[in-house]
C-alpha cells in the first residue's frame, strides 16, 4: 500500500519536467551585451552628431580593438576555466620588446620570438597556479610586478625602438586580417575542438570534468601559456602602432580587458555560460566608449565618471544571480 | 552544497593553505591515539605558535643580512633602517584595512583610488583649518568611500572584486574634480612646512602605531574579529550560527576605508601633496598595502595578523632599499616585489590534493 | 528516568520527493541516554537535525517540557536548551578554541562593544580542565589540533551551558577509544544533571552499554522503543531490517553461474586511512555488489577502481593487462563511474545535459581532433532518448533536474561511451521508485550484453535484489562474500556489517 501511494506520487511528478524551462530569460540575458552594444553606439552616435559613425573615424575608433581583441580572447579562455590574469599588461610589454630586438634581424622572426615570449611568461604562470595551487589572482599580480619590472629594467636608459620597417605596416586592413585571423583560429578552436568543452567544464565544475575525463591540471597550464601566446602575438601589433616600448607599456591593460569582457557579457567564474561572442561585443563596446567618450565630455575625469557608471549599471543587469550561489 | 561562480569560503578562495571546507576525507579511522601521545602534541603546538614569529624575524635578518654584506657603506645602518621603517608603516596601514576584507574572501580595488581621493579632500581642508582639516578630511573622506563601497556592494550584489573596478573608475574621476576645488595655486601641494607634521616622527609613529592598535584591538578584542574570520571560512555555517553577514560584510567595507583613510594622511604628509589621476593609475597603489595583507593572512593561523603585516611590510621596503644600495636601478623594484611575493606565497601555500584551486 | 521531556508529534520531513522522515512520534524523558539507531536513510540524523534547527519541519511539531518548540537556527535551538554534535566537522578554523565554544554567545563578555577575550580565554579553558580536556590551550588557533581534538572543543560547545537535550550524532567514530570514554563520560554527567542525551550510533554494542532506552528507526519511520537492558544486538538487528524483498524492481532470476572470464582484478588496493589490502575480482556479465556502513571505506573502493583516488597503493588491472592508475587511463579503457556525491562529481551540474553526456566520449567522436556540433548533438539525443530523460531539451542545464534524472544523464554518457564495466556507487540514492526501476532494468540489460557492473550501496535490498555476489566491508576490509540466494536475507548481511 506504501508502495502504491509512492507510485502515484511519483507518476505525477514524472510527467512535468522538473523545472519550467528559463529559455527565455536566459535567451534574453545573453543578448544583453548586444543590445547594450547597440544602445551605446545609438546614444552616442546621437550625442556626437554621428560623428562616431562615419567611416573616416572608424579606423580611430577601432584603432585599440586590435591588440584588446588578440589578448582579450586569451583572458577569456582563461576566465573561461575560471582563473583570473592580472598580468597581461606586463606580458605585452616585455613581449613587444622582445620584438622590437628581434625585429631589427628579421620581422617575423620577430613576431615567433614576441609570441614563444608570450608563451613562456603565460606558462610560467600555470605553472605556479597549477603546481603550487596557488589562486591565479595572487599568481598573476605577483608575476604582473615580475614582469613589468624587467620591462622597466631594460628600458632603464631608454625605449627600445623597432626597426624602421615595421612602421610601414601600420595599416589598418593588415591589423583587421591579423586580428581576423586569430579570432577565426581561436573560435574555431573553442567551439570544433574539445578544447572548449574541457574548458567550459572544468569551469563550471572542476571536479566533475576530472570525473568525465578532463584533465584540468594540463589544460589549466596549457590555457595560460595560450594566453601569454596571444598577448605576445598581440604585441607585434602593439609596435607596429607605436614604433618604440617604453617602461610603461601595456600597463593596465588587464584592467582594460576584464572590463571588455565583463560589458560583453562574460560570467565572472566562467563556465558554461561563457561564449565567444562576449569578447567580441566587449571589446567593440568598450573600444567604442572609450573613443566616444572624449568627443561628449572633454574633461578625462567627466569621461571616466561616464564610463565607471556605464560599467557599474551593464554588470547590474548582466550578472547572473542564479549561478553565483555565493557573492563574494 | 554546491558553490558555483567565484565563490569557496573566505581567504580560502586565495590562500588554500587556510582552506577549511569539509575535512572529512582527513579522517583517520584506523590510527588510535593513545593518552601519552598528548605531551607530544603539546610540544609541538608550543613549536607552531611561535613559530611564526620566528620565522618572521628569521626572514627580517636574513634580508638585512644579504644585503649588509654586499652593500656595507649605504645599507642597514640603525639610522637608515629607521627610515625604512618609517616608508613601510605606512602601505602596513593600509594594508591592516584590507586585512578584514581579504579574510572573509573579499577584495577592493578602489583602495589606491581612495587614498589619492581622501588625500585631496585633506589637503583642500587643510587650506581652511589647518591640521584639523587635514586629518578630518582625510579619515572622514575614507570612511565616507567606505559607507558608498559597502553600499553598492550589498546593494547591486556584483562580485567585489568587479564592483570596485567601477568604483576605481568613479572615485578617480571625482578626485580630480577635488582638485579644481583647491584655488591656492598649487592644487593638492602641502607647502607650508606648518602642516606637515606626520611626514616625520613622532607623528607619524603615532598615527601609524594608533592604527595598528586598533586593527589589533578590533580583530582581537571586538566581535568583528571573530565574525569576518567566521565569514570568511565558512559563510554558511557563520549564517547559521547567527551570526548576521551582510551586516559584517558592509563593517569591512567601512573599516577598510577607514583604514585607507588613515594611510591616506601619512602618504600625503610624506609626499608634500598628491596627484591627481585617470586611467587607472591609481591601481599601482592598491599592491603594496595587499602585499602586507599577503603576510598577515599566510600567517594570519598563528594569531598575531597584525605584527605579520607590520613586519612583512618591512621586510619588503628592507629589500627595496637593499638594491638602491647596490646600485641597481630603481626600475627593478617592481621585478624584486614580484618575486618576493611569489617566493613568500609559494612557500607558506599548502594546497591540498583534490582541492579546487580557481 | 523521570517525567517526558521532548516528545515528537507526528513529524515528517520531504526533500523534494524524497520522504525522509515519517511520521514519527517519540518521546524522550528527562535524565536519560536515549539511543537511535538505524540503516543509513532511515531518518535518525534528518530527525535530529530538525529538532536542532538545521532544517525545517516539513509537518508535525516537537514538544519540549509541554511548549511547542519552534527554532529556524542552531543558536536559536541552543537558546533553547537543545544542542547537536555533529558528524562532520563542526568548528570553524580560523579562529580560535576559545571563540569557536563561544561562537554566537559572545554577549556574555562583551562591555558594550569591547570583548573581553582574556576572561573569555580564561573560562573557555576552565571549562576544558573541567571536563578533563586540559591539554587543549583556549587561546590557541583551532586548526593546531587534530580532528579527534577538535572534536572535543565540539562536546565542550555543545554541552558547557548545561542544555537540556544534546543530540550525540554518530560522534564515537571518528574518536579514539579514550575519546570515546570522554565522551561517555560527559553523556552520564548529562544524565545525571537530570538532562537528556540523544545518542546516535552504528556500534550497536556500544549503544546498549550506554543508554537507558533505544529507539529504532526503519525507512523513516519508528519502528519501536525498547529498553536497553532488555534487549541484545541481535534483537535490534531484527527491528531494524524486515522488509518484503520487493521483486518488482529486482531481478527475478536466480541463475548463479558466473562467467569465468575476468574482466577486473583488484589486489591489495590500499588509501590510507580509508581502505586496506582490498583484493578481488570482477568476471564478465556479473553484476558485484558491495555494501557495509556508510563509513566502511566501500565509497572509496569505488574511487580506487575507477583511479581516482590520491595515495593508491595496489594494482588495479583490467583484461588485457591495462593498469589503471588514473580517470582517463580508466575511461580510455572502458572503465565508468557513478559517484554517490552526484553534483559534485558525476555530473557537471553548471552544464548543459548535452556537454554532459558527450564529454568522456569527445575523442572518439572527433574527426582528427575536430568535432563536429552537429553530430554530438545528435549523439546526445540518441543517448539522452535511450534513457527517456525527462528535459526540455539536450540544451537544459543539468541544474534544473530531477534527482533522477541527473542520474540518467549519468548513465547516458556511460551507455554512449560504450562502457564495458561500470562502477556505480550509490546509483538509486535519492531517487524516485519509478526511475529506480528503469535503472535496475538498465543494469540487467547491460549484464546480459556481458558488461560487468560494480555496484556499491548502502540499501541492502538493492544489494539482495540485483547482485550476483556481495562483498560486505567493515572498517576498510572486506569482512564477508556472499552469492546470489533467495534464502540470503538482510540479518546475513548485517551481521558481517556491524
Amino acid at each position: 500500500m506504501e508502495a502504491m501511494k509512492t507510485k502515484t506520487v511519483s507518476e505525477i511528478h514524472d510527467e512535468v519536467p522538473a523545472v519550467k524551462p528559463k529559455m527565455n530569460s536566459t535567451w534574453l540575458r545573453n543578448l544583453t551585451p548586444f543590445f547594450g552594444f547597440i544602445a551605446i553606439v545609438a546614444v552616442f552616435s546621437i550625442l556626437t552628431g554621428g560623428k562616431i559613425i562615419r567611416p573616416e573615424n572608424l579606423s580611430l575608433m577601432l584603432s585599440q580593438v586590435y591588440v584588446l581583441m588578440i589578448s582579450s580572447t586569451g583572458v577569456f579562455m582563461v576566465m573561461t576555466v575560471g582563473g583570473l590574469d592580472f598580468s597581461q599588461g606586463s606580458i605585452l610589454g616585455l613581449a613587444s620588446i622582445v620584438f622590437c630586438w628581434v625585429s631589427h634581424y628579421n620581422i617575423i622572426l620577430g613576431v615567433i620570438a614576441a609570441t614563444l615570449a608570450g608563451a613562456a611568461m603565460g606558462a610560467f604562470n600555470g605553472l605556479f597556479h597549477v603546481k603550487f595551487k596557488i589562486a591565479s589572482f595572487i599568481v598573476t599580480i605577483c608575476t604582473m610586478y615580475f614582469f613589468r619590472g624587467l620591462c622597466k629594467y631594460i628600458t632603464t636608459n631608454g625605449p627600445v625602438p623597432a626597426s624602421m620597417e615595421v612602421v610601414a605596416l601600420n595599416q589598418t586592413w593588415f591589423k583587421v586580417l591579423l586580428t581576423a585571423i586569430v579570432l577565426v583560429v581561436c573560435f574555431f578552436v573553442f567551439h570544433c575542438t574539445r578544447v572548449g568543452y574541457d574548458l567550459r567544464a572544468i569551469g563550471a565544475g572542476e571536479t566533475a570534468a576530472r570525473f568525465s575525463g578532463c584533465r584540468p591540471d594540463l589544460t589549466k597550464f596549457l590555457v595560460y601559456t595560450m594566453s601569454g601566446a596571444l598577448t605576445g602575438f598581440a604585441s607585434f601589433i602593439n609596435v607596429i602602432q607605436v614604433g618604440s616600448i617604453t617602461g610603461t607599456a601595456g600597463t593596465q591593460l588587464e584592467t582594460k580587458i576584464l572590463i571588455a569582457l565583463v560589458l560583453g557579457g562574460m560570467p565572472i567564474s566562467g563556465g558554461a555560460r561563457a561564449r565567444f561572442s562576449n569578447i567580441i561585443i566587449g571589446t567593440l563596446t568598450y573600444c567604442v566608449l572609450e573613443k566616444s567618450l572624449p568627443m561628449v565630455f572633454p574633461v578625462s575625469a567627466t569621461q571616466q565618471l561616464v564610463k565607471g557608471i556605464i560599467f557599474l549599471i551593464v554588470v547590474a543587469l548582466t550578472i547572473d544571480h542564479k549561478s553565483l550561489r555565493v557573492i563574494k | 552544497m554546491t558553490y558555483i561562480g567565484h565563490s569557496g569560503g573566505g581567504p580560502a578562495m586565495l590562500f588554500p593553505a587556510t582552506r577549511a571546507g569539509s575535512e572529512k576525507y582527513l579522517q583517520v579511522h584506523f590510527i588510535r591515539s593513545g593518552g601519552d601521545m598528548t605531551s607530544e602534541r603539546i610540544t609541538k603546538i608550543k613549536a607552531s605558535k611561535y613559530f611564526g614569529i620566528i620565522l618572521l624575524v628569521a626572514l627580517t635578518l636574513l634580508f638585512w643580512g644579504i644585503f649588509k654584506i654586499l652593500s656595507p657603506n649605504n645599507f642597514g645602518t640603525p639610522k637608515l633602517l629607521i627610515g625604512y621603517f618609517q616608508t613601510s608603516i605606512q602601505y602596513a596601514v593600509g594594508g591592516c584595512g584590507l586585512y578584514f576584507i581579504v579574510v572573509m574572501g573579499l577584495f577592493d580595488f578602489s583602495v589606491g583610488a581612495n587614498i589619492v581621493l581622501s588625500s585631496l579632500v585633506g589637503v583642500l581642508l587643510s587650506r581652511q583649518f589647518g591640521y584639523w582639516g587635514l586629518v578630518v578630511g582625510c579619515l572622514t573622506c575614507g570612511t565616507l568611500i567606505g559607507v558608498f563601497n559597502g553600499f553598492l556592494y550589498s546593494k547591486l550584489r556584483i562580485p567585489s572584486m568587479i564592483v570596485t573596478v567601477g568604483l576605481m573608475l568613479i572615485l578617480e574621476s571625482i578626485a580630480n574634480y577635488v582638485v579644481t576645488l583647491d584655488t591656492s595655486g598649487f592644487p593638492g601641494k602641502l607647502t607650508s612646512n606648518d602642516i606637515l607634521a606626520f611626514s616625520h616622527a613622532p607623528w607619524n609613529y603615532i598615527v601609524s602605531g594608533t592604527a595598528f592598535f586598533l586593527a589589533f584591538f578590533l580583530l582581537r578584542f571586538t566581535r568583528i574579529g571573530t565574525y569576518c574570520k567566521a565569514i570568511g571560512s565558512n559563510e554558511f555555517v557563520a549564517k547559521n550560527m547567527g551570526i548576521n553577514v551582510e551586516k559584517y560584510k558592509f563593517l569591512g567595507f567601512v573599516i577598510l576605508h577607514f583604514f585607507v583613510g588613515i594611510m591616506a594622511l601619512l602618504t600625503v604628509s610624506y609626499g608634500r601633496g598628491m596627484l591627481a589621476v585617470t586611467g587607472m593609475s591609481s591601481m599601482d597603489r592598491n599592491f603594496k598595502p595587499l602585499m602586507g595583507t599577503f603576510f598577515g593572512v599566510a600567517f594570519s593561523k598563528y594569531g598575531y595578523p597584525v605584527t605579520a603585516i607590520v613586519i612583512g611590510e618591512f621586510i619588503i621596503t628592507l629589500i627595496f632599499n637593499g638594491l638602491v644600495a647596490l646600485n641597481v636601478p630603481t626600475t627593478i623594484n617592481d621585478f624584486v616585489t614580484g618575486a618576493v611575493l611569489l617566493i613568500i606565497v609559494t612557500l607558506t601555500n599548502r594546497g591540498r590534493k583534490g582541492s579546487v584551486v580557481k | 528516568m523521570g517525567e517526558i521531556l521532548l516528545r515528537s508529534e507526528n513529524l515528517n520531513k520531504h526533500f523534494g520527493i524524497t520522504h525522509a522522515v515519517k511520521d514519527v512520534s517519540l518521546e524522550f524523558a528527562k535524565g536519560e541516554i536515549h539511543g537511535l539507531i538505524g540503516e543509513n536513510g532511515s531518518g535518525k540524523s534528518t530527525f535530529c537535525s530538525m529538532l536542532c534547527g538545521i532544517y525545517p519541519i516539513s509537518s508535525g511539531r516537537f514538544i519540549l517540557e509541554g511548549k511547542e518548540l519552534k527554532v529556524r537556527t542552531q543558536v536559536e535551538g541552543n537558546h533553547c536548551g537543545i544542542s547537536i554534535i555533529v558528524q562532520e566537522m563542526g568548528t570553524l578554523p580560523g579562529l580560535t578554541v576559545a571563540e569557536n565554544i563561544f561562537l554566537g554567545e559572545e554577549e556574555r563578555f562583551m562591555h558594550g562593544l569591547i570583548k573581553n577575550t582574556r576572561a573569555m580565554n580564561k573560562e573557555a579553558q576552565a571549562l576544558l580542565n573541567e571536563y578533563g580536556f586540559g591539554h587543549i590551550n583556549a587561546s590557541s588557533m583551532i586548526e593546531h589540533y587534530s580532528f579527534e581534538d577538535r572534536k572535543l572543543v565540539e562536546i565542550v560547545k555543545a554541552t558547557y551551558f548545561n542544555p537540556k537535550i544534546v543530540v550525540v550524532d554518530e560522534t564515537t567514530t571518528a574518536l579514539s577509544q579514550s575519546g570515546r570514554e570522554e565522551l561517555f563520560t560527559v553523556m552520564n554527567r548529562i544524565k545525571n544533571d537530570g538532562n537528556t542525551v540523544i545518542f546516535i550510533s552504528h556500534d550497536l554494542g556500544e549503544v546498549l552499554e550506554n543508554t537507558d532506552r533505544v529507539s529504532v528507526l526503519r525507512d523513516g519511520e519508528l519502528v519501536g522503543t525498547v529498553k536497553s537492558n532488555a534487549v541484545s544486538a541481535d534483537d535490534l538487528k531484527r527491528m531494524m531490517v524486515g522488509r518484503e524483498l520487493n521483486s518488482r524492481y529486482y531481478r527475478t532470476d536466480y541463475d548463479k553461474t558466473i562467467s569465468d572470464e575476468v574482466v577486473l582484478s583488484v589486489e591489495g588496493v590500499t588509501v590510507p586511512g580509508q581502505i586496506e589490502n582490498i583484493s578481488f575480482q570482477l568476471h564478465r556479465g556479473e553484476i558485484l555488489g558491495i555494501g557495509g556502513l556508510s563509513e566502511c571505506g566501500m565509497h572509496e573502493v569505488g574511487k580506487a577502481v575507477f583511479g581516482a583516488s590520491f595515495d593508491r597503493r595496489g594494482s588495479v588491472t583490467l583484461k588485457g593487462g591495462h593498469a589503471v592508475k588514473s580517470i582517463s587511463q580508466a575511461i580510455r579503457h572502458g572503465v565508468a563511474y557513478a559517484s554517490k556525491d552526484r553534483d559534485n562529481e558525476s555530473v557537471v551540474v553548471a552544464d548543459s545535459i548535452r556537454d554532459n553526456i558527450c564529454l568522456p566520449s569527445l575523442n572518439g567522436l572527433s574527426d582528427r581532433g575536430i568535432l563536429n556540433n552537429q553530430k554530438l548533438g545528435r549523439f546526445a539525443q540518441t543517448n539522452a532518448d535511450l534513457m527517456s530523460i525527462k528535459m526540455t531539451d539536450i540544451g537544459q542545464y543539468v541544474a534544473d533536474l530531477s534527482g533522477g534524472n541527473k542520474q540518467k544523464v549519468v548513465l547516458a554518457r556511460w551507455l554512449g561511451k560504450d562502457s564495458g564495466i561500470l562502477v556505480l556507487d550509490s546509483p538509486t540514492r535519492g531517487i524516485d521508485v519509478k526511475v529506480k526501476a528503469d535503472i535496475y532494468a538498465l543494469m540487467s540489460d547491460l549484464k546480459k550484453q556481458g558488461k560487468s557492473i560494480i555496484m556499491i550501496s548502502e540499501e541492502l535490498q538493492e544489494l539482495l535484489g540485483m547482485s550476483d555476489r556481495i562483498l560486505i566491508m567493515k572498517d576498510g576490509k572486506i569482512n564477508g562474500e556472499f552469492m546470489r540466494d533467495p534464502k540470503l536475507g538482510e540479518k546475513d548481511l548485517i551481521a558481517t556489517m556491524v
